[in-house]
């Protein structure tokens, strides 16, 4: 397999980003977006060329963006989320303009955001911090509540909704010491069979698989977990090939119905098209990557974050 | 008008001995006086006993409709035999109904058709003590079948669907399906009265303790009367700080470490120690301290509410049983939250900063105590405690038009949420009856060609009584039992009858707490196995007044 990197720098040279998300249409819109220590960048020609947006007015010096999500209706809503220091920004209109929420004293750091799948109808957004638990909003980013009902370990690093949210009101988050799982929308949260000594957990994600839904858990220094009984219990998966730590994870759906899960590792990207049972090694990179996306079905552009250089963009 | 004589005069009586099989059909007659008061309230459609007020001059009777509270209001009755045997099933109903909440109805009717059978099969020369072990075997089976019948309930709506089947007011239920929810098996809900009409429900985020600032001088916030802290710093002590030189080892550690805000919480404080924190916030550049009274009403609860505070901040408490003093105090001794607060009378903890596996394990240690303790004492203590940890609490506040409304309603609560923690906690059955009727083909085969005489009687006592609670259920709501269990024998299985609209539905949307039903029927075999072995009364000349069973 062949890949031509394209590295894009930003205006800072060691810039770093954390976390990139794509518009549902991307492969029509070419719509892209990356939260950086440096802001929120925007592509509108498939990540051939980023802006900065200004998402603070008079902004002096530049605002880190650690986590950013899309709606999944971005066709109809054009909603943008992105998470900086003290506050969750939210914009209608694709970027352009921001706004933000307030949330209490002191200002929370945002580690991940996890929108609803069904965010159309249910508005549902929950946010995970280092220190404050999870936030949650119930309509569509503009207030949010601190729910920690049973989350007896506040430093949440990543968080994940099942796919059939608006069924089983799952949702699940990774933490320091260990996993945790709601069945009620993210209000109150009970400790999983995810085992502790593996913790932190840097990643999850869920798949909508036939015969029902796995989970998966990447670990800073245990490799993959994955489980098919909404986390009662775990198996590892290939310690071989992912020893070490799995920084994120992404799911994506073919159009024929299948879904590869790509596995963000130190070293590089690992894919897998059999329910995480084997895994080959895409893409290596020379610095750490922070951050991944695979924003179109068809698999034929990746980008990757990498730290102090920016987005490189890889095209099979 | 007459005069009412006092309620209690203390009566002699005749000593003596009362001998089988006068005092089995006595205490059979009291046993089924006090049941008989309490059958009509079992199930959806209950009916209601009436009873005359145990306070003078107070005329309105009582309406009730819980049989727990009836049996607690029957303190006595008029002959002495059969007094023995309504006090035994008193006593056995009471506790149904403190340490489970529910399900006393079903325990009073369970208890009278096992004894009653048992007492028929002993009259044609059974053995009292062979029955009751073949009871407690046959007993054993059917707690297994009720185990394999049980499963979990999560989501708001099935837990509203429980909580109805429960309080039978749908409002009610809603609002506790939503709270369970969330506060699970463990979590802290307090059930207070409203001055409004309607019934509402709070949450509150992080730990809090009913123990306020010694000094409402230092009340920051006059509007809300009460001082946030953000990133505080926590300095335990349990013990009374009196010195005030004691205090200026704390102050400047709290100086070199850049700390700029602190919350002592002690015992006690003197008023010179009072002076000299105050006179540290006046002074102190960027230092802020508030001192909090340890939470406790005695030595005990302080040290466990030190504890907790301590896994939470990640502070280390000095105990003043251990010699510690303020004075020795060093950076270790710190704890952390995100957020701390406190008013005159409460205080409390976000987001504290304490290792989250000590806390795990602290909270998981707690469960287990609470498991293990019978003691409602105890147990109410720990539940506290663990609520409190779980990082938030819920308050249903019951209003309502009058205050005996509002007094119902929230016995009511009460009771419907210590059932749905039972129910959260140990899962739920097939309810109106359905669970135990499932039960018997389990008891069947030995019923027909036991061993010996005594376990098929024992077998075909308890497999009669367990289709009782239903046919109770049926009754009350205007039902001819028979008929019902004819058409649920022809209908599928798993079926339930739903006496509120009188059809065939589901087993499943009816349900009762595993826990409840389980406790209730191995409370009755229990109680009636043991009531059958009585062959003899001793009557005292001057018995004790009935009391609360404890």
């Amino acid at each position: 397999m062949t890949a031509e990197n394209i590295c894009l720098e930003f205006t800072g040279s060691d810039e770093t980003a954390y976390a990139l998300a794509a518009s549902p249409g991307f492969a029509k819109d070419g719509l892209c977006f990356a939260a950086t220590s440096g802001g929120v960048y925007r592509s509108t020609d498939g990540g051939d060329c980023w802006e900065s947006l200004p998402i603070v007015e008079e902004q002096s010096v530049p605002m880190a963006a650690t986590a950013l999500a899309v709606s999944l209706a971005f066709a109809q809503d054009r909603t943008v989320f992105a998470a900086v220091k003290g506050g969750i920004l939210r914009s209608s209109d694709g970027g352009d303009t921001w706004f933000a929420a307030k949330f209490p004293a002191p200002p929370p750091l945002f580690t991940t955001l996890a929108i609803s799948p069904d965010f159309a109808q249910d508005g549902l957004m929950l946010a995970g911090t280092m220190e404050d638990g999870v936030f949650s909003s119930t309509d569509r980013g503009v207030n949010w509540q601190p729910w920690n009902f049973g989350l007896f370990d506040l430093g949440v690093l990543c968080l994940a909704a099942s796919p059939h949210l608006r069924e089983d009101e799952t949702i699940v988050a990774g933490t320091e010491t260990g996993l945790y799982r709601s069945t009620n929308g993210g209000r109150a949260w009970r400790e999983s069979g995810f085992p502790s000594e593996f913790a932190p957990i840097l990643s999850l994600a869920y798949t909508a698989g036939k015969d029902g839904a796995l989970l998966f858990a990447g670990t800073e220094d245990n490799g993959l977990f994955i489980s098919c009984d909404e986390g009662a219990s775990w198996d590892r998966s290939a310690p071989d090939t992912l020893p070490g730590s799995v920084n994120q994870l992404q799911i994506l759906y073919k159009p024929d119905g299948g879904a590869e899960i790509y596995a963000l590792s130190e070293d590089g990207v690992l894919r897998s098209r059999d329910a995480g049972r084997n895994w080959d090694f895409l893409v290596g990179t020379e610095v750490p990557p922070t951050a991944i996306l695979v924003p179109d079905p068809s698999g034929e552009a990746m980008f990757l974050g990498l730290t102090g250089v920016g987005i490189a963009k890889y095209e099979f | 008008m007459s005069e009412k004589p006092p309620f209690h005069s203390r009566k002699t009586y005749r000593p003596g001995l009362v001998f089988r099989p006068q005092a089995q059909e006595n205490i059979k007659r009291g046993l089924n006086t006090l049941v008989s008061a309490i059958r009509p309230t079992l199930g959806p459609t209950a009916r209601t006993v009436a009873v005359t007020s145990l306070i003078e001059n107070k005329d309105t009777p009582e309406v009730l409709d819980d049989g727990g509270i009836i049996a607690r209001r029957v303190i006595e009755l008029h002959r002495r035999d059969a007094d023995v045997g309504a006090m035994l099933a008193r006593a056995l109903i009471c506790r149904q109904n403190e340490r489970m909440g529910d399900g006393s109805a079903t325990t009073a009717v369970l208890l009278a058709a096992i004894y009653n059978g048992g007492l028929h099969y002993l009259a044609s020369g059974g053995d009292a003590m062979r029955l009751r072990h073949h009871l407690e075997r046959a007993l054993g089976k059917s707690l297994i079948a009720l185990d394999q019948q049980t499963y979990t309930v999560e989501g708001k709506h099935k837990l509203a669907q429980v909580a109805e089947s429960i309080c039978h007011d749908a409002d009610l239920a809603k609002l506790l399906g939503e709270i369970f929810d969330i506060i699970g098996a463990y979590g802290r809900l307090d059930i207070r009265k409203d001055h409004s009409r309607i019934l509402r429900r709070e949450y509150i985020e992080g730990m809090a303790w009913d123990s306020g600032l010694f000094s409402r001088d230092m009340i920051v916030n006059r509007a809300e009367l009460q001082t946030v802290y953000e990133e505080p710093a926590f300095v335990l002590a349990d013990f009374k700080v009196n010195d005030p030189r004691h205090i200026m080892p704390m102050l400047e550690i709290a100086v070199d470490q850049k700390i700029e805000k602190l919350i002592l919480v002690a015992a006690e404080l003197s008023a010179e120690a009072m002076a000299g924190l105050m006179m540290a916030n006046g002074k102190l550049k960027n230092f802020q301290v508030m001192a909090v009274r340890g939470p406790g009403s005695n030595a005990d609860d302080r040290a466990t509410a030190f504890e907790d505070i301590a896994i939470a901040t990640g502070a280390k408490t000095l105990v003043g049983a251990a010699g510690d003093s303020l004075k020795d105090v060093t950076y270790e001794h710190f704890g952390w939250a995100r957020r701390g607060w406190a008013g005159a009378h409460n205080f409390g903890i976000i987001g504290g900063k304490g290792d989250p596996r000590k806390l795990r394990q602290h909270v998981s240690r707690l469960q287990r105590w609470l498991e293990q303790s019978d003691d409602p004492l105890m147990r109410e203590a720990l539940q506290k405690r663990i609520g409190r940890l779980m990082g938030g609490s819920a308050t249903l506040w019951i209003g309502g038009v009058s205050e005996i409304e509002i007094d119902q309603v929230k016995t009511l609560a009460e009771k419907t949420a210590s059932a749905m923690r039972a129910a959260v906690s140990d899962g739920v059955l097939p309810g109106g009856g359905m669970a135990y009727m499932n039960c018997r083909s389990v008891l069947e085969s030995k019923s027909q060609s036991g061993d010996d005489p005594d376990e098929r009687a024992a077998h075909r006592i308890l497999l009669d009584a367990l289709a009782e609670p239903a046919r109770a259920i049926y009754e009350n709501a205007g039902y001819e039992p028979g008929e019902v269990i004819a058409r649920l024998s022809d209908a599928d299985n798993g079926c339930g009858f739903d006496v509120l609209s009188g059809a065939i539905t589901d087993g499943r949307e009816l349900v009762d707490s595993a826990a409840v039903m389980k406790a209730a029927l191995r409370n009755a075999v229990l109680t009636a196995g043991m009531m059958l072995t009585i062959d003899v009364i001793a009557h005292h000349q001057t018995p004790e007044i009935a009391r609360q069973p404890g």
